[in-house]
């Protein structure tokens, strides 16, 4: 089993090789190149169902309006002082520097689990987009509460995309991503034409003078529609924040601040947060009150902007799940030693199709959100800890690294014993993964202490 | 010279564009245009930010460029 685990990380580690260095002074990059990276980062084809659901669950304007502000403020905190200065002072990614944490057994372990969510996140995409091809050939998409397929039309689509995507992504990753630089900025605009022109219908006047009224009775009225949980404020508050949890929190973006000046950078995600999880959201809950509450982005993207509009969800279903399928493929390359590129791809696009055709990750996007956040939060505790809690305590850092652990044990049952508390602890599943860092962070420095003092 | 002239206004092209895809609804709420007239403007505008986008990427690849 050891021998396995070896050759397992060996196979890793060659393929990130090439970000095994820490970044040298020469290569760091100008806050402006951040700004611009960010501003094209959180527009996706999700936007277009998180935004709507924001409506269905009831939620009232102001409470949205101040939730998202707020959360969305936590959230570029988090990225300022938790995850850019670590990024900012080790100039290594999450993976390297896990590895000096938790041992290559570990990170293997956080690697699939990442891949397996991934998967997901790009099965939700492709859902989100075969809504609009559905709309052209008159298949009813499933309804709110589904979970399996509802019709052999709706599977016929969803593999028709997820194959086309697939394909796609394995001939040509970097073309498509050069791609989605340009469909970027017009999917945004997708989404504010989309609520300005369904404003007359909602009947707000010319000269906007209804237009909180408006919001406030025909869209965001804190009426939750049949079936869906009534959430408020700090339902609100705690979705924006942890929405890029993975990302902040979880520490995977220090592959993007190793390459900043200095840790204040973190502060230019709000370029991007700002326009996509609060512009683009507050937009797809006016759309889908024109549509009469229906959760069918592809509808509600025709009947606000057009044929446009079917194209813009077609696009950010695929431009947003080529990425997140190609990094699914990286990260189980890590199980699949010796693999050719294509065929990694082809098979995280095959477990993406499956789960795609399952309609319950796009219909309970806000709790798969809420749970892959949750699902890696405690590594980004972990990391944390032994990056800014043990010097203090005088605990020896990166001991799996000069021990050559495979495992650190310590890493590993905190992770899962946070996962399992978590699960039982008496709050919404939005709130858990607060107490749950606080609870990892605690463990890990009580369990690598107690070791020490062994 | 020429490569460089052919990328600026492909550019200037993809960023007017743009600006039609903004400006056609704000008309449409404003009820100086018909929904027809807005959907259609905002498909071609978009068909027109995608073609001087992409053509102002590849011309910047080409060795004539710059």
């Amino acid at each position: 089993m050891p021998s396995r685990w070896t050759s397992l990380a060996a196979a890793m580690d060659k393929l990130y090789e090439f970000d095994r260095e820490a970044v040298t002074p020469d290569k760091l990059q100008s806050g402006g190149k951040f700004a611009g990276l960010f501003a094209g980062e959180h527009v996706a084809a999700t936007e277009f169902v998180i935004g709507a659901f924001f409506v269905l669950h009831g939620i009232g304007a102001r409470d949205l309006l101040l939730g998202l502000l707020f959360g969305n403020l936590l959230a570029v905190l988090s990225w300022t002082f938790v995850c850019a200065p670590i990024a900012v002072r080790t100039r290594l990614t999450l993976y390297w520097y896990l590895r000096k944490i938790a041992g290559p057994g570990v990170t293997s372990l956080y690697n699939i689990a990442n891949a397996f969510l991934y998967c997901i996140l790009a099965g939700a995409m492709i859902s989100v987009s075969a809504t609009a091809v559905g709309l052209l050939f008159g298949i009813p998409i499933p309804k709110l509460g589904a979970v399996l397929p509802t019709s052999l039309g709706w599977v016929l689509i969803v593999v028709v995309l997820g194959a086309a995507f697939t394909t796609m992504a394995i001939l040509g990753f970097s073309k498509l991503s050069r791609f989605a630089e340009i469909v970027s900025p017009w999917i945004f605009l997708v989404f504010i034409a989309g609520a300005v022109a369904v404003l007359p219908r909602l009947g707000v006047r010319p000269d906007l003078g209804n237009l909180w009224e408006v919001l406030t009775t025909k869209v965001w009225n804190g009426v939750a529609v049949a079936g869906q949980e009534k959430l408020g404020f700090w339902h609100v508050l705690f979705f924006a924040w942890f929405c890029n949890l993975a990302m902040h929190i979880g520490l995977s973006d220090m592959a993007l601040f190793r390459y900043a000046r200095k840790w204040t950078y973190g502060l230019y995600t709000a370029f991007g947060v700002y326009p996509g999880h609060m512009l683009a959201w507050l937009a797809s809950g006016i759309m889908v009150a024109a549509i009469g509450r229906e959760m069918h982005p592809g509808l509600m993207a025709y009947e606000a902007v057009g044929a446009a509009g079917v194209a813009g969800v077609l696009l950010a279903g695929w431009t947003t799940a080529n990425p997140t399928l190609y990094r699914a493929g990286l990260a189980l390359q890590t199980v699949t030693p010796g693999w050719p590129r294509w065929k990694i791809t082809l098979l995280a696009g095959t477990a993406t199709t499956v789960l795609a055709s399952f309609p319950v990750f796009f219909l309970k996007l806000l709790d798969y959100v809420a749970i892959y956040g949750l699902v890696l939060m405690p590594i980004g505790a972990i990391v944390f800890a032994e990056h800014w809690v043990f010097p203090r305590l005088g605990i020896e850092q990166y001991q799996a690294e000069r021990k050559g652990w495979a495992f650190n044990w310590a890493a590993l049952a905190v992770w899962l014993g946070t996962l399992a508390v978590a699960f039982v602890l008496p709050l919404h599943l939005y709130f858990r993964w607060l107490p749950g860092w606080f609870i990892a962070l605690t463990a890990y420095t009580a369990l690598m202490a107690a070791r020490r003092t062994k | 010279m020429k490569g460089r002239i052919l990328k600026d206004l492909a550019g200037l092209l993809a960023l007017l564009s743009l600006a039609a895809c903004l400006a056609a609804p704000i008309l449409f709420f404003l009820g100086r245009i018909t929904e027809g007239s807005f959907k259609t403007t905002f498909l071609v505008a978009s068909i027109g930010w995608f073609v001087f986008a992409v053509a102002r990427g590849s011309s910047g690849k080409s060795p004539a460029a710059g």
